[in-house]
């Protein structure tokens, strides 16, 4: 065990991969002699080659189809998207010939795209969204969206060896603030599969990404008051663990859906609606949601503080449900 | 821009994702006048390593960071200007009362915790946003808390809520009916628990539930112990079920209301036999259901009440209320003896015998299935109880309050019987006979009115007419 | 002015055997150019009988430019062919009855009812089904030639799109890559003129499409797509260049779309002399007119190739018409792919 990042833990997995399996290769745009816009594939270019860590012109489209193409071919592509926005550019890649593949032309597409997501710095409307819902809601692709150094490792080898196409989300504000133990050795995390973050009794959290550390301080907090607030990291929003959401839920019988991305249509949705489907015998409160109002991520640290959820917004929020 | 006032150097942000920053080199002392965006020290990061520029003219007045020291971006790392002060980086980050309110981070924001006194109090005082515990009982009950009123065959408004308005909780409901224990305890609290009749229109949770602070909700409980020696050989110890606990509660009360008198007639049931035998076929043919004894007692019954107000009635506060419909309870035995609940068929005197059959059939198989929700339950304004299911041919059942009368139905025998014949003499036929009771509250129901009640009931029977389409 | 290769027309057989194809070659391509085309007749046919939902779309006309690249790519080359080439499935051996399957949606066809008309491929034949978002398929095919490069295989992939869908982003940032890496890639432009109703001088205001590729840093040549001798030795050049790592090719196949945009599309918009100019040069026809005068077909061969086709697709269209209708109950499966999916040759 190491203590590590989650940016470095992001390193680990990737590199651990790249040395075990010689079909998986990095591209995308200064990945390769710059190591990344965030350094994720430092030394990496070194150590693989330009034709392994590939530096790809300014060409979304490219980038994604290409990785399509060459996992149709048998390898086993990584693709970075600068930030997690620009993803916007290579929709059409991904969502129409990526996600379809397998389902139409029973030809499997196995490549990962890493999304650099989430705001929290200032980055405004182009370097911070979250765009994960948009994509779970597309048949055929994944979403990965972990909180965790050593989740950050075992999923993203996962991703890697999943069969499908994994978008791997990676939260900016966790890369060098969230350090933790990581093994050293080569492990998988398993898509699907939820990890409570925090055990507690009066209020179920269900949450992923940086939002988990928002929680987390807001539970705190309530602590001292004697409420008990369990805290569910979905760690993967497609596929997503229902199971664990609902036992979560018929133990405290009151929940809170938090996330950083907007809030209509966002993944939060469909958690709310599956438990008032599926565990509307266990509710003692209604479902809440928690999540950045319906406007693009604005620049100003003021206005962003008020857009994305704060430690004080969801411990109101946990309050107000365990005193209903 | 010369400053008079002190002008914070701070750590800067290279990067979106850089979190801390680490000083190299300053490149002023303490003391040393600088000119703004002339470079003031050196600093390294995960990224890059870069200058920064003052951020104003003046006097490097304190530097508070050292040369090889990492800080989180954002920390003051020295001081352009204004008097120097020997504070300690700690205090010198203390945020200004605007930032107080509104710290920048997660970071700040513990640190203004820490560093204001008036952030601290008290996270216990109760958010304004939550409304004061009313106690009137009609709050809402949960999906949760209705399952467990149900399973439990309890009644959510008995039970003190804590919830916002006084709702019950689910915390609640899971005390109250884990925690016989918590009654036990304080048994002369028990009759101030039950509601007097008078209140019994609306049965109210208790008092309003104090705040959480006080009083939390009973903890489920330590079970009670037993003191030791309590228990003889051969005696078994169980607790008492909720559900057990309600029916003494309520028998009790209902004897401790009302003044039960109970009288009988005997019914001689030749036709509706007959009537019963033609259509049984049929219903069950068409309907899938079976025209039991009791539903042709049920019909008879409620016709019979539309004359007798007072037996489907009920005495509240001062007043006598009566009513021109009828909500017909049916006592339903749960299994194994788990205990009693009166479904209610409302409306009854709109259904004809098929719908009374099927309307029985159906309170008996959600109370057996625990399928019955607070509703089903409630608003009876007479009872049938069927006792003589098991050859029983008396009985004195107990009035369900705040009712006035209770019918009591036996074991369908065949007797010798004295009869006319066709010639007027006296001969004795053997004929399928029933004893039925009405157990009524003689404070509103009098004796002579019980009996014609019972006349009526018994001609409507022994003179069925039609085959149960009336 | 044209910037690109304007490639002249295959005069002799000397010169075509010098291309490599002898006359049992030359036999082969007519004879997949007649499969080709009646393929898409009997389409036509099946469409108007109700038998094919939806629409219903064809490449009459490109006969010649689809079967000559075609039978320039190597076994284990790849291309991503779109609906007006049928004749690359042809060439590669797509049955015909799984083709008349997937027009009716049935359960035999390559995507099992899944998805339509020619949005399908056989991946055992180095095929990657298309999508409606032209060119989508673009870099795909840049991916497949990225990973031939990576591995250092001599391999090439083409990767198919018309004039229209050259106006689009995919079709640049798929060149602007392929060239900055000499990828092993072969752009083929079928340029049949029309972008449903809109015309070439409303789509790109150079002469050529093929004009751009000097921008790209590559070789662009245009051919007389209704010349399909022509465009076999433009392609085989191409292709031979890529393999042998001279990096990518924009080959741009003239023709006229000579039917709507679909079935449903009359082709008003198109000028009458433009469809007679055409038709005078029907690829099929001009062919059986070459094999004649230069190869000595006789009428005895002309009627058995003839025969031995209509033969081929009235037993395939028997039996693509007692294919199943897919079970909707296996409607979810499939939406993600298993690690038994990757059980295929490319993936080992």
């Amino acid at each position: 065990m190491a203590e590590l990042t989650y940016l470095q833990a992001i390193s680990d997995g990737l590199r651990t991969e790249m040395r075990r399996d010689k079909r998986v290769f990095l591209i995308g745009e200064d990945v390769g002699v710059y190591g990344g816009a965030f350094k994720v594939s430092l030394g990496f270019q070194e150590e693989f080659g330009p034709w392994r860590v590939i530096d790809a012109p300014l060409a979304e489209a490219a980038i994604v189809g290409g990785c399509t193409g060459a996992a149709i071919m048998g390898m086993r592509p990584v693709a970075e998207m600068q930030f997690a926005d620009f993803i916007s550019c290579g929709w059409d890649q991904l969502v129409t010939v990526a996600a379809k593949q397998r389902w139409r032309a029973g030809t499997p597409v196995p490549m990962v795209v890493r999304l650099p997501s989430g705001g929290g710095f200032s980055g405004g409307p182009f370097h911070s969204q979250n765009p994960e819902s948009s994509f779970a809601h597309i048949p055929g692709l994944k979403c990965v969206c972990p909180a965790t150094p050593e989740d950050a490792k075992g999923l993203l080898i996962s991703a890697i060896e999943d069969p499908s196409p994994v978008l791997y989300f990676e939260h900016k504000h966790l890369y060098r603030r969230i350090k933790g133990e990581v093994p050293e050795e080569r492990y998988t995390t398993p898509l699907g599969k939820a990890r409570v973050h925090r055990d507690g009794d009066d209020v179920s959290v269900i949450t992923w990404g940086a939002m988990v550390y928002t929680a987390d301080e807001a539970a705190q907090k309530l602590e001292s008051d004697g409420i008990s607030i369990e805290i569910v990291d979905l760690r993967t929003v497609m596929p997503w663990d229902k199971a664990a959401v609902l036992e979560s839920v018929r133990k405290t019988s009151k929940v809170l859906v938090l996330h950083e991305d907007t809030r209509t249509g966002g993944f939060g949705g469909e958690i709310a609606a599956t438990i008032a489907e599926e565990a509307f015998e266990d509710l003692d409160a209604p479902v809440k949601r928690l999540a950045a109002p319906d406007t693009p991520v604005p620049f100003s640290p003021v206005l962003e503080k008020a857009y994305i959820p704060q430690v004080d917004d969801v411990a109101g929020a946990l309050r107000e449900l365990a005193e209903y | 821009m010369a400053t008079e006032t002190a002008v914070d150097v701070v750590m800067p942000q290279m990067g979106v994702s850089v979190s801390e920053g680490t000083i190299t080199r300053w490149l002023k002392q303490e003391g040393e006048q600088i000119e703004a965006d002339e470079p003031l020290l050196e600093i390294s990061t995960d990224k890059v390593d870069t200058e920064v520029p003052s951020p104003a003219s003046g006097t490097l007045t304190q530097i508070l960071v050292q040369e090889g020291e990492t800080v989180d971006v954002g920390m003051k790392l020295g001081q352009i200007g204004g008097s120097a002060t020997a504070e300690a980086p700690a205090q010198e980050s203390a945020p200004e009362p605007e930032a107080a309110q509104e710290p920048a981070t997660a970071e700040a924001a513990a640190e203004a915790d820490a560093a204001s006194p008036a952030e601290t109090p008290a996270p216990t005082a109760p958010e304004p946003s939550a409304a004061p515990p009313t106690g009137n009982g009609k709050a809402f009950v949960s999906p949760v808390v209705a399952r467990i009123a149900s399973e439990h065959g309890v009644d959510p408004s008995q039970i003190p809520g804590t919830g916002s308005g006084g709702r019950v909780t689910k915390k609640d409901i899971l005390a109250f009916v884990e925690s016989g224990g918590a009654q036990q305890e304080q048994p002369q609290e028990q009759p101030a628990a039950a509601p007097e009749p008078a209140q019994a229109e609306a049965p109210a949770a208790p008092a309003p539930a104090p705040p959480k602070e006080q009083a939390p909700p009973p903890k489920p409980p330590t079970p009670a112990p037993v003191a030791a020696g309590e228990t003889l050989p051969g005696e078994t110890v169980e607790p008492i079920t909720a559900m057990r606990r309600g029916i003494a509660e309520h028998m009790r009360r209902s004897l401790d209301t009302a003044a039960h008198v109970t009288s009988a007639i005997e019914v001689d049931f030749s036709r509706i036999v007959a009537v019963r035998d033609k259509l049984k076929k049929e219903y069950q043919a068409a309907y899938g259901v079976n025209p039991t004894y009791l539903a042709f007692v049920a019909k008879a019954s409620v016709e019979t009440l539309r004359d007798y107000p007072y037996v489907n009635a009920e005495m509240r506060g001062d007043s006598i209320v009566t009513r021109n419909f009828v909500n017909l309870g049916i006592a339903v035995e749960l299994a194994e003896g788990k205990g009693l609940i009166v479904p209610v068929i409302r409306n009854a005197e709109g259904l004809n015998l098929l719908g009374l059959a099927r309307g029985i059939a159906e309170i008996a198989n959600k109370a057996r299935n625990k399928q019955l929700v607070p509703d089903d339950v409630q608003g009876g304004t007479f009872t049938i109880t069927n006792p003589g299911g098991y050859g029983t041919f008396h009985g004195t059942p107990v009035i369900s309050q705040p009712q006035s009368a209770i019918l009591g139905t036996y074991a369908l025998v065949k007797r010798p019987w004295v009869v006319e014949d066709d010639l007027g003499q006296d001969v004795i036929a053997i004929r399928p006979l029933m004893n039925i009771t009405l157990t009524y509250d003689h404070r509103l129901v009098d004796g002579a009115l019980a009996g014609r009640f019972l006349r009526d009931l018994r001609e409507r029977l022994e003179g069925w007419e039609g085959d149960g389409e009336g | 002015m044209a910037i690109a290769r304007e490639a002249g027309p295959v005069g002799s057989l000397h010169e075509v055997r010098e291309a490599g194809l002898d006359r049992e070659d030359l036999l082969g391509i007519y004879r997949h150019m007649l499969v080709t085309r009646g393929v898409e007749e009997r389409g036509h046919i099946l469409y108007r009988q109700g038998k094919i939902p939806g629409s219903f779309y064809t490449g009459r006309g490109n006969e010649a430019a689809s079967v000559g690249v075609a039978t320039a790519m190597g076994p284990d080359d790849v291309g991503t062919p779109l609906h007006r080439d049928m004749g690359v499935h042809i060439v590669r051996g797509v049955d015909p009855w799984r083709i008349f399957a997937q027009y009716m949606g049935r359960q035999d066809g390559p995507t099992h009812g899944r998805d339509g008309n020619v949005h399908m491929a056989d991946a055992q034949l180095g095929l990657i089904a298309m999508v409606s978002h032209l060119p989508a398929m673009l870099p795909v095919a840049t991916g497949c030639a990225l990973t031939f490069r990576i591995r250092d295989e001599s391999r090439v992939a083409v990767g198919w799109f018309g004039e229209g869908a050259s106006a689009r982003g995919d079709a640049h940032e798929s060149m602007t890559f392929a060239g900055t890496r000499k990828l092993p890639i072969v752009f083929v432009c079928d340029n049949n003129q029309w972008a449903y109703s809109t015309p070439t001088h409303l789509e790109y205001a150079t002469e050529h499409v093929a004009d751009r590729a000097e921008a790209y840093g590559f070789e662009g040549v245009v051919v007389d797509g209704t010349d399909v001798l022509a465009v076999y030795r433009e392609a085989k050049r191409a292709i031979d260049k890529a393999r042998a790592g001279g990096g990518p090719t924009l080959l741009e196949c003239l023709t006229l779309r000579m039917e709507g945009h679909a079935v449903h599309d009359d082709a008003f918009y198109v000028p009458k002399p433009l469809f007679e100019q055409w038709a005078a040069s029907d690829p099929i026809e001009r062919f059986r007119t070459w094999l004649r005068d230069n190869a000595e077909l006789t009428d005895e061969e002309e009627d058995e190739i003839a025969a031995g086709v209509k033969r081929l697709l009235t037993t395939a269209l028997e039996r693509a018409e007692e294919s199943p209708q897919p079970d909707p109950s296996t409607l979810t499966d499939g939406v993600f792919a298993t690690p038994e999916d990757l059980d295929t040759p490319h993936h080992k």
